[in-house]
């Protein structure tokens, strides 16, 4: 007989009242394997994966763990098993330090906290090749720290098989080189790892094998080697789809949107944009690439006037917003949408319906006390209709609905109120190829009809193959305004984490000023 | 064995009923667990309370009259806490916006009550009640708005402050202080109620009060007003997403400060036609409806109909229980206090089962091969 698979799946399904999120989902895993778990959202991935580290017990079928049938009740039993998760969202304690975050989960911790911790901690860190401060703070920790000290959690767990939730998500490219050299590590270790993602270049990279779900259905399991980006997709989706992206040719048309010397102050008083300048023409999107938390959510606040600026400029044709209440705003045609993390957050009221998201902004638009719901309820079925969302009825509160259709549902509120420049953040958020590139449309069709759209984006990729021009933060500053059609990943990863500047390159104008503004200084004559 | 909870997408009404039903029941055989310990007989005692005595009883347009007494102050003063409520503004100050509206009420009746015709003075009296607790309620809301004060806290401290005042009023015996009774050498409360009252509309023996007509109206307008008006809209918006809001270029701290306002004028509104049908006042005369309303107004799920429902029921526990206790001498009508809690109690629990299901899950067998 062969060696046993390390870890099994026959037959699982789960369901969730009427939804069923797994049904009859077959998986195997090989040791000292990395296996691509791919599907779009909603096809069931997480669900899955809950059920192998115990958050989650399957209604019926069989989990076998070399070549054992196995209960997993709890996330207790998974550890005892070896199985370990490292989550999308991390699961750490802020206020300790890096080995306390390990050792409170651990066996031999017993009642009393020894000074050994840090250095067994450290030692065991060492052994995998991991640099990790055990002293250090969890809040003080980058993004990508946070995540080693995961993985680290859950080796020293003493987990043989690793499931990693969409890590890359939140890493730069220098970043995800770097997980993938650790992944590669532990695999020749003899670890079995099962990563989810979305990004299918990472798949072809990283895994030995891809395992894809459709709609909470198992469709197969292939070799890396045999397959290719299109074929995955096609499986991935269950038809055959375009993956590339468009980028319409506009002609340049007159700056629409000139940010100059912008300087904004965070929640805590930092500084979050320093001396920021850039400019949209209409028909182009601007992409803005950075690490996450490096003053894009405070830009785009600062643009839709929801958070008062320090020092600098905002012109939109010509004339000085700086200071206008957001419903001013709104009138000049600037549409702000940004997706944060919990997706919910900002733009939408999520307990309430489409129809009743629809009219948000316009509500006070018509005479009379009453809110018109009934132009609402007709905006409602157009968007839902044009842009595919799929839901029971207009009636239906928007937080049941779900992430892309969400998302889509805020778009479509945005481009109905024709605006001149759409400020966009994140709007593909944790959404799958399909609906992406339903965005990506909607998007594009806006550029061509002269819109200026600024783009705030996570995935490089996607920015180099969708954006006109990629403007670069590190830390608040602009390290640079490069073309997206010339660029490199390399060179967007550098300038991301502050080794590159590009804004001198052109020494003979002001970085982010344009040539053919529209505005002119107090008293200086044209 | 393993027990799941499980959410439920959605609930069959019918089911949501029973549930409540069902919450309802038990809490009366709860009830009627401790009228056994004390002797009495549940079954009696429940019907003299359901039927608040009205069986057999000549004058049983009166206990009508009672219940409607009990019956407008809650209902009105439920309606302005779910204004707060839904916008998510945590009004617990309704007891001390009722008192102050009341005690406003009172002094316009006893100041202008032998000077001006009676629809005049009754006009005053509320818009003083309501202009009273109204910017009691405008100062928790403006202290938010400014300076991000917690309004839990501060509504909660001022029913204290507004309840001592009223006791305060009630026992210093001084030339000022026209609310006492001139002719009783002890401080007690003087009635205003041969100077003015509600008019009764006479339908044969029974006299229905102009304030039901009135709470009625205002039930509708509220209905209205939160389902189908821009300012409704709002207060819907605010309550769900403050930072949706915002965004959506909405003034939050008008907003805020409108809604607030208008949700302790009802609450005055409800004083005022308390203490004008009453004719006096005393340091117990709110019955708690400060406090009965927030329960009501949770029970009822914010919703305007459903305060209208849970409030004729809990009407009919408060009055049915006093009109049961001239039966049951032994059973204080504290026992309604009593009911009354764990109904809500049961109720609420009732509530997370029509969100929520338990599955029992048996643990398979392992199998080992």
């Amino acid at each position: 007989m062969a060696e046993p698979y390390a870890v099994e799946l026959r037959g699982i399904t789960k369901t969730f009242g009427p939804v069923v999120a797994n049904h009859n989902v077959n998986l195997n895993l090989r040791k000292g394997e990395i296996l691509s778990l791919l599907g779009e959202n909603g096809s069931g991935k997480t669900t899955l994966m809950n059920m192998l580290s115990g958050i989650y017990t399957p209604d019926s079928g069989t989990i076998l763990v070399d070549g054992q049938p196995v209960t997993i009740a709890s996330p207790k039993d998974a550890k005892r098993l070896g199985i370990g998760m490292v989550h999308q969202h991390f699961k750490l304690v802020d206020v300790f330090s890096a080995a306390d975050n390990i050792w409170m989960g651990a066996q031999e911790a017993g009642v009393v906290l020894k000074k050994d911790r840090y250095q067994k901690i450290e030692e065991m860190a060492k052994k995998f090749g991991f640099d990790l401060d055990p002293r250090k703070q969890v809040c003080n920790m980058a993004v990508s720290e946070k995540q080693t000290l995961e993985i680290i959690k859950v080796l020293y767990y003493g987990a043989k098989v690793i499931i990693l939730d969409e890590p890359t998500a939140v890493l730069t490219v220098q970043e995800i080189e770097k997980l993938f050299g650790v992944l590669r590590r532990m695999k020749e270790q003899g670890h079995s790892i099962i990563i989810i993602t979305h990004k299918l270049n990472e798949v072809m990279e990283i895994s030995d094998r891809v395992a894809i779900l459709r709609k909470g259905e198992y469709i197969t399991t292939v070799d890396t080697k045999d397959t290719n980006e299109q074929e995955l997709t096609e499986w991935m989706v269950g038809h055959k789809i375009d993956l590339n992206i468009e980028r319409p040719k506009m002609e340049k048309l007159k700056p629409l949107l000139e940010i100059r010397d912008l300087t904004i102050r965070s929640d805590e008083g930092n500084v979050a944009i320093d001396n920021v300048s850039f400019y949209i023409r209409g028909g182009e999107m601007l992409g803005v690439a950075g690490i996450a938390g490096c003053g894009q959510k405070e830009l785009c606040e600062a643009i839709a006037g929801l958070r008062p600026i320090e020092s600098g400029k905002m012109i939109h044709k010509g004339e000085n917003i700086v200071g206008l209440s957001p419903k001013e705003i709104l009138a000049k045609g600037i549409s702000m949408s940004f997706i944060p993390e919990d997706r919910l957050g900002m733009g939408l009221a999520p307990s309430m319906s489409i129809t009743d998201n629809m009219i948000l902004k316009n509500y006070n638009d018509t005479k009379g006390p009453f809110v018109d719901r009934k132009a609402g309820r007709e905006d409602a079925q157009r968007v839902i209709e044009e842009l595919g969302v799929v839901t029971p009825s207009t009636e239906t509160p928007v937080r049941r609905l779900s992430g892309g259709n969400v998302q889509k549902v805020l778009l479509g509120r945005e481009i109905k109120a024709g605006p001149n420049v759409i400020v966009t953040a994140y709007p593909v958020r944790g959404l799958d190829i399909h609906s992406s590139y339903a965005i990506y449309n909607i998007l594009n069709e806006q550029k061509k009809s002269g819109v200026g759209i600024l783009f705030v984006g996570e995935d490089l990729d996607v920015m180099m193959a969708l954006c006109d021009k990629i403007l670069v933060l590190c830390h608040g500053k602009v390290m640079g305004v490069v073309h997206a059609h010339k660029t490199t990943k390399e060179e967007l990863g550098l300038m991301m984490t502050g080794s590159l500047d590009l804004t001198h390159k052109y020494e003979d104008k002001p970085a982010g000023y344009a040539a053919d503004t529209l505005f002119q200084e107090e008293g200086e004559e044209k | 064995m393993r027990v799941h909870i499980v959410k439920r997408e959605d609930c069959p009404l019918l089911k949501k009923i029973l549930l409540i039903v069902g919450a309802v029941a038990l809490a009366l055989v709860l009830g009627g667990l401790v009228l056994l310990a004390m002797g009495v007989n549940p079954l009696e005692y429940y019907f003299k309370m359901f039927t608040m005595g009205m069986v057999g009883n000549k004058i049983a347009y009166k206990a009508v009259e009672n219940y409607l007494k009990i019956l407008v102050p809650l209902i009105l003063t439920a309606l302005g806490l779910s204004l707060a409520f839904k916008m998510r503004f945590w009004n617990i100050g309704g007891e001390g916006q009722f008192i102050v509206g009341a005690i406003a009420a009172t002094a316009v009746a006893f100041q202008v009550g032998p000077v001006l015709p009676t629809p005049v003075v009754l006009l005053l009296m509320c818009v003083a009640a309501m202009a009273a607790a109204g910017l009691l309620g405008l100062f928790v809301a403006a202290l938010k708005v400014k300076f991000g004060t917690n309004e839990t806290l501060l509504t909660l401290m001022l029913n204290y402050i507004a309840l001592y005042f009223l006791t305060f009023l009630g026992e210093t015996k001084a030339d000022w202080n026209f609310f006492l009774n001139p002719d009783s050498a002890r401080p007690t409360f003087a009635s205003f109620a041969s100077l003015v009252s509600f008019p009764r509309i006479m339908l044969g023996k029974f006299g229905l009060n102009i304030c039901v007509i009135i709470t009625v109206l205002l039930g509708v307008l509220v209905y209205v007003y939160l389902k189908r008006t821009k300012q409704g809209y709002e207060i819907a918006v605010v309550g769900d997403s403050m930072g949706t809001a915002r965004y959506a270029g909405m003034k939050v701290s008008t907003i805020v400060l409108r809604t607030v306002f208008l949700s302790a004028c009802l609450i005055g509104l409800a004083a005022a036609f308390k203490v004008g049908t009453a004719g006096i006042l005393s340091t117990s005369f709110t019955d708690d409806v400060g406090w009965t309303g927030i329960i009501v107004a949770w029970l009822a799920k914010l919703s305007t109909v459903g305060i209208f429902l849970v409030s004729a029921l809990i009407g009919v526990l408060q009055y049915g229980s006093t009109a049961a206790a001239a039966t049951f001498a032994s059973v204080d009508s504290s026992f309604a206090d009593m009911l009354q809690g764990v109904i809500l109690f049961l109720v609420l629990a009732a509530d997370f089962f029509t969100r929520f299901r338990v599955v029992i899950a048996k643990k398979e067998v392992e199998r080992h091969g």
